[in-house]
């Protein structure tokens, strides 16, 4: 099912929702599907218009995405997307927990912590698993570790972008020792297999870990600093693709000034001390501020978490059984908050209805660009971080 | 200004020595896992495993195979059926991604940082097939990706290499098609998603330099 503005479930001819932050799924009585689809521009009638075709495969772009920018001169009048080119459509109806689980790790490899640990959460409440408290704080080091790396790789993508190459080069620098660090312990880059369902599948080795983090984040902060004090970067930030209100997610959501984030709705981090960063202005600017000040507040996350972790035995429970249920969830991904709801029967996925941060914040994106000037167009979407993978749709 | 130069001199030479020295790490379950212990073969979700031996190019990095298997930690696990001598000096590669999680074009990135530093091995990125001598495919072929690919080969000078990054690209792993289905591959970088150290190597052999 193509993913919509909210967490869609068909089944049986009914349909399910699953609001923001909550878990349970809400039966919609005469409830339609709202499909986003690409909008692509008929070309100008007027000359003085322009229609820029961008993509599909292009080399500024990470991913393969397609846009149509209509512009006046510098000025961009709109923008179309279709993020369809690469999608996947994932086929998870008929597989077991632990089939499907692989795969949604791998809807969006750089945010499979998150992703992971989200199904593994929903699952579990949905067989009413009991999940040591130790796994909880394992998956949370994990999700804030790749929160750092994911909010670096994005300040990258901008420095870079705004020809600060030195500063570019060290926060590369950073996140490769990130992922270094994180690899030593965890034994992957990207935490690929760790998250089982009720627990993990391999021993992993924190020893040193959250120190390690701390000395990425420490120096991450001197740069942030040095960066705040050239114009020139700010600059290029300052103004660019202004979202106001509570239709993005994430750092978007809070560089708007509003003050929300799943984390603080979400069981697994009650009892951890951490603020929630936000910031005025809601443009490129803000999003990099926010996301600088999130950097510092998962090093902190990770240390607490890791101190409640000891001695953890490898031990993904039994769970191939012929279990049945519907059950929703939510998490706060480094690009912004994710709902999913999960239908099982007899042990087997029958249905997934998903609603990924990319969607919002691509809409947000097309809708904030308009009226910028053409060089505005790259620091808005890499300020947004939003992943073309994670927009697909699932069998 | 003062901040950066003091910067850079406090971190002193990170870059690696590789690939005249040793790589200094590796991506543990990114590197093809071997036997270690146990008599059958464990359950592996990709049907990678079969009479004690892994599959390279179907192998997905999940480490569920732990703990009959462990990481070699070997990062020269690719292989390449050409050796062109023409790109020893210089070598420019476009990425294109056909569907993949995003993983395999960060590492593929990765390769710009400066602890691998590509272009001191006279390796570069380009913004353009038209530019280009290699493509780098990441992901697994999606229909609506095919007719770009196709294009974007047909754009490259010739002989262009054809390299396939990680276990989507080259086997569809446990999501779909390979990228052979479009088009001849020259080059296999197994992982999911490959270390940078392995695509490194994989871009030495492609022009005969290892």
């Amino acid at each position: 099912m193509k993913q919509s503005n909210i967490a869609l479930l068909e089944s049986e001819g009914s349909l399910y929702t699953l609001d923001r932050f909550t878990v349970v799924p809400v039966l919609q009585t005469g409830g339609t599907i709202r499909a986003i689809e690409g909008e692509k521009i008929a070309f100008p009638e007027s000359s003085s218009l322009s229609v820029f075709p961008y993509g599909p495969s292009s080399g500024g772009m990470v991913e393969s995405v397609y846009f149509d920018i209509l512009t006046q001169g510098e000025k961009i009048q709109h923008v179309g997307y279709d993020a369809d080119f690469k999608n996947r459509s994932i086929k998870l109806s008929g597989l077991t927990m632990n089939e499907a689980l692989l795969r949604i790790e791998r809807m969006n490899g750089v945010h499979c912590a998150a992703y992971s640990s989200l199904f593994c959460n929903i699952c579990e409440s949905g067989i009413n698993m009991d999940v040591p408290d130790q796994v909880k704080y394992l998956r949370i080091a994990m999700m804030e570790a790749e929160r750092i790396s994911s909010h670096l790789f994005v300040a990258s993508r901008l420095t870079g972008g705004a020809s600060q190459n030195i500063a570019h080069m060290n926060i590369l620098l950073l996140r490769e020792e990130l992922l270094r660090t994180i690899a030593m312990a965890f034994g992957h880059r990207y935490f690929f297999g760790v998250n089982g369902i009720g627990g993990i599948n391999r021993p992993v080795d924190l020893n040193g870990f959250a120190k390690k983090i701390r000395h990425i984040t420490d120096e991450y902060n001197e740069i942030f600093r040095t960066l705040m004090d050239s114009r020139v970067f700010i600059d290029r930030l300052d103004r660019s693709a202004i979202i106001l209100g509570e239709n993005s997610s994430g750092p978007a959501l809070r560089g708007s000034g509003i003050k929300k984030d799943g984390r603080n709705f979400h069981t697994y981090y009650e009892g951890l001390e951490f603020r929630t960063i936000t910031a005025d202005g809601g443009d490129a600017l803000a999003r990099f501020i926010v996301r600088s000040g999130e950097i510092q507040e998962s090093a902190a996350i990770v240390e607490q978490a890791v101190s409640r972790v000891s001695k953890l035995n490898v031990d993904s429970q039994g769970n191939e059984r012929n279990h049945s249920f519907m059950a929703g969830g939510f998490m706060e991904t480094p690009s912004g908050d994710a709902s999913m709801i999960v239908k099982m029967g007899n042990g087997r996925v029958e249905s997934i209805g998903f609603r990924s941060p990319s969607i919002l914040n691509m809409q947000a994106f097309v809708e904030s660009v308009s009226g910028n000037t053409f060089a505005d167009f790259l620091f808005g979407y890499e300020s947004l971080g939003i992943w073309i993978c994670e927009m697909g749709d699932f069998q | 200004m003062k901040a950066w130069i003091l910067r850079s001199f406090k971190k002193g030479i990170i870059t690696s020595k590789f690939p005249r020295g040793k790589n200094e790490t590796a991506s543990p379950w990114s590197t093809l896992p071997i036997y270690k212990k146990g008599k059958q073969d464990p359950y592996c979700p990709a049907g990678a495993i079969a009479q004690g031996k892994v599959d390279a190019n179907r192998c997905i990095s999940c480490g569920l195979c732990y703990p009959e298997y462990e990481p070699s930690m070997d990062i020269h696990g690719s292989e390449s059926s050409v050796s062109v001598s023409a790109l020893k000096k210089s070598i420019r590669i476009y990425q294109i991604d056909v569907g993949s999680c995003g993983a395999c074009n960060l590492e593929i990135g990765a390769l710009a940082n400066p602890q691998y530093d590509m272009t001191r091995l006279g390796i570069s990125f380009t913004n353009t097939p038209r530019h280009a001598d290699a493509l780098m495919v990441s992901g697994v072929l999606t229909e609506n990706m095919r007719e770009p690919l196709r294009r974007a080969y047909e754009a490259m000078a010739q002989p262009g290499v054809v390299f396939a990054v990680g276990a989507c690209a080259i086997s569809g792993s446990i999501l779909g098609k390979a990228v052979s289905d479009a088009l001849h591959i020259d080059v296999t970088v197994p992982g999911c998603p490959p270390d940078p150290f392995t695509i490194m190597d994989a871009v030495q052999k492609a022009r005969g330099i290892v």
